[in-house]
Parts: C-alpha cells; structure tokens; sequence
C-alpha cells in the first residue's frame, strides 16, 4: 500500500553548482528507484544551516511530495544514508499535497525559471537567526545597541559659543522691562563685552527689591 | 495590603487558534517560541493548550533536526 510523503532534502551546495536539474534529479531517481511518484519536487531555499554539517555550512533544500509503498521506505532510507549528495533529509507522513506546492513546482518547471548560484560557504548570512530575549519578569526585551563613545571636545567648545549672544542681550531687556535702571546702568548695556549676565540680572533683581 | 509577587510572565501573542497545525517551515511562528538559549518556551508563556504545545515541540524538534534552528545558542 503506498502513501503520500512529504519530504525535505539538503542537498550539497557542490552538486548544485554544477547545475540544478542534475541534483534534483538524483533524488527523484531515488525515489523512482523504490517504485515511488514524485507528485512536487521544488527548491525551498537555500540558507545558512545553524550548525555545520560535514563541515558544510551552507546547502541547498528540496522539498518533494511523493508516493512511496510503504513497505520501501526502510530501503529508501537505506539508500538516503548512503547517498552523498543529500546532507541531511526529514521524510513526514501527508495526508494530501497542499495546492500551493503544485504551483511552485510547476512554476520552477517553466523554462524561464533561473536557479540563483548558491554562494560561497563562507559567505554571510543577511537573515541570521535571533531568538527573543526575555527579561526575569517575562517581557521581551530590546535589542542591544552598542553606546556610543562620548565626546569631550565638543562639550568644552559649546558653552563659550552659547554665551556669547547673551552676554548683549539680557542686560538691554532687564533694562527695558524694569523701567526705573539707573543711568549707569544703560550705559554699562550699551557696551557689550564688560557685564556678565548673572552680575547683572543681580543687581536689577536687588534694585527692585529695595524699592518695592 | 500586600499579595505577594503575583506578577505573571506576558503571554506571547502567536496568533494561533487550539486546533491550528505548526509546521517546521514557519520560522517566524517558531523563532518567536524559542528562548535566549534555543530551549522551547513553557506552556504557562506561550499560552498553548497540551496539545498544541505538544505539535509545537515537534515542529522544533524537526528544524533542528535539519538545521533551520539551533540546538543550543
């Protein structure tokens, strides 16, 4: 009695160089060897592994669905662990092949279909692997940044620049806000650079006390 | 009056209703239920009933076996 299987195959990233069609193939054949039908066959994608496997760290994943006697799949086994091509496979039982599969693997038959060149195996991987970090009360936490160095020379040069405008600037509207400044006074804010800010906002402030 | 830490851990919102399959393809599903370390989450975080959690264990335990997930770290 045969049944439909689902199975996932990493396949070396060697064999997939020299051209797709012919990986694939190799498992199919298998397949076919042990009197199954391949009803989907497609590539899955082709990733990082999050372990090296036989010092590989990168491969290619074909997913197929098939029928296959029962009675067979200890052979087909037999020959998958023989076989050097797939690295790695995980056959599951299906109850029916999902229609989506059908149209993937029947848009990879087309003719204009093209097979990216797996990279490099030690290339990097853009979607690395990042589990969620969660804090003691269960919370997911944020991401890391790296801080940032501080800079000291910037901070030193900042204060004399914001001084400066109001060295000019508080003298002449305390002035104009009090009304009763003495004389001395609106001479000493029509120059600029003697008077400090905090003398002068002070005097004014004591000025008014006293009157009042 | 004081209850005790009666703080309990946030649940994590999966989305998923009792009787939904998880496959071992759904990384974004499985990455979500993993720790810091790669161990799975406990049911009292992800919220699943026994039997979910039990699929849930298994989808895992098959994309680790095919290194789509780390065992440890």
């Amino acid at each position: 009695m045969s049944r439909i299987y689902e199975g996932m195959f990493l396949i070396d990233n060697d064999t997939v160089r020299a051209g797709w069609t012919g990986a694939k193939s190799k498992v199919i054949e298998l397949v076919q060897k042990h009197g199954g039908t391949i009803h989907t066959a497609r590539r899955w994608d082709e990733r990082k592994l999050t372990y090296p496997i036989r010092h590989k760290n990168r491969a290619t994943f074909l997913l197929s669905y098939y029928e296959v006697p029962q009675e067979n799949i200890p052979h087909l086994i037999r020959d998958l662990d023989i076989n050097e091509t797939v690295m790695r496979y995980l056959l599951l039982k299906a109850d029916a092949v999902p229609d989506e599969e059908r149209k993937l693997s029947e848009a990879e038959n087309a003719t204009d279909f093209v097979v990216p060149e797996p990279p490099a195996d030690d290339a990097p991987e853009e979607r690395e692997f990042i589990p969620t970090e969660y804090d003691e009360d269960g919370e997911p936490r944020p991401v890391r940044r790296p801080r940032e160095p501080r800079e000291a020379p910037k901070e030193s040069k900042e204060p004399k620049e914001s001084k400066e405008p109001k060295e000019v600037k508080e003298p002449v509207e305390s002035a104009e806000a009090d009304g009763a400044a003495d004389k001395d006074k609106k001479e000493e804010a029509a120059e600029p650079a003697k008077p400090e800010p905090a003398l002068a906002s002070t005097e004014t402030n004591e000025d008014t006390e006293k009157e009042g | 009056m004081a209850f005790g830490n009666t703080k309990k851990p946030r649940k994590l919102n999966l989305g998923l209703k009792p009787d939904d399959p998880i496959d071992y393809k759904d990384l974004e599903l499985l990455t979500k239920c993993v720790g810091p370390q790669g161990q799975i989450v406990s049911r009292r975080r992800s919220g699943l009933n026994a039997k979910g959690q039990r699929a849930l264990k298994q989808a895992i335990k098959r994309a680790r076996h095919i290194a789509l997930m780390p065992f440890v770290g």
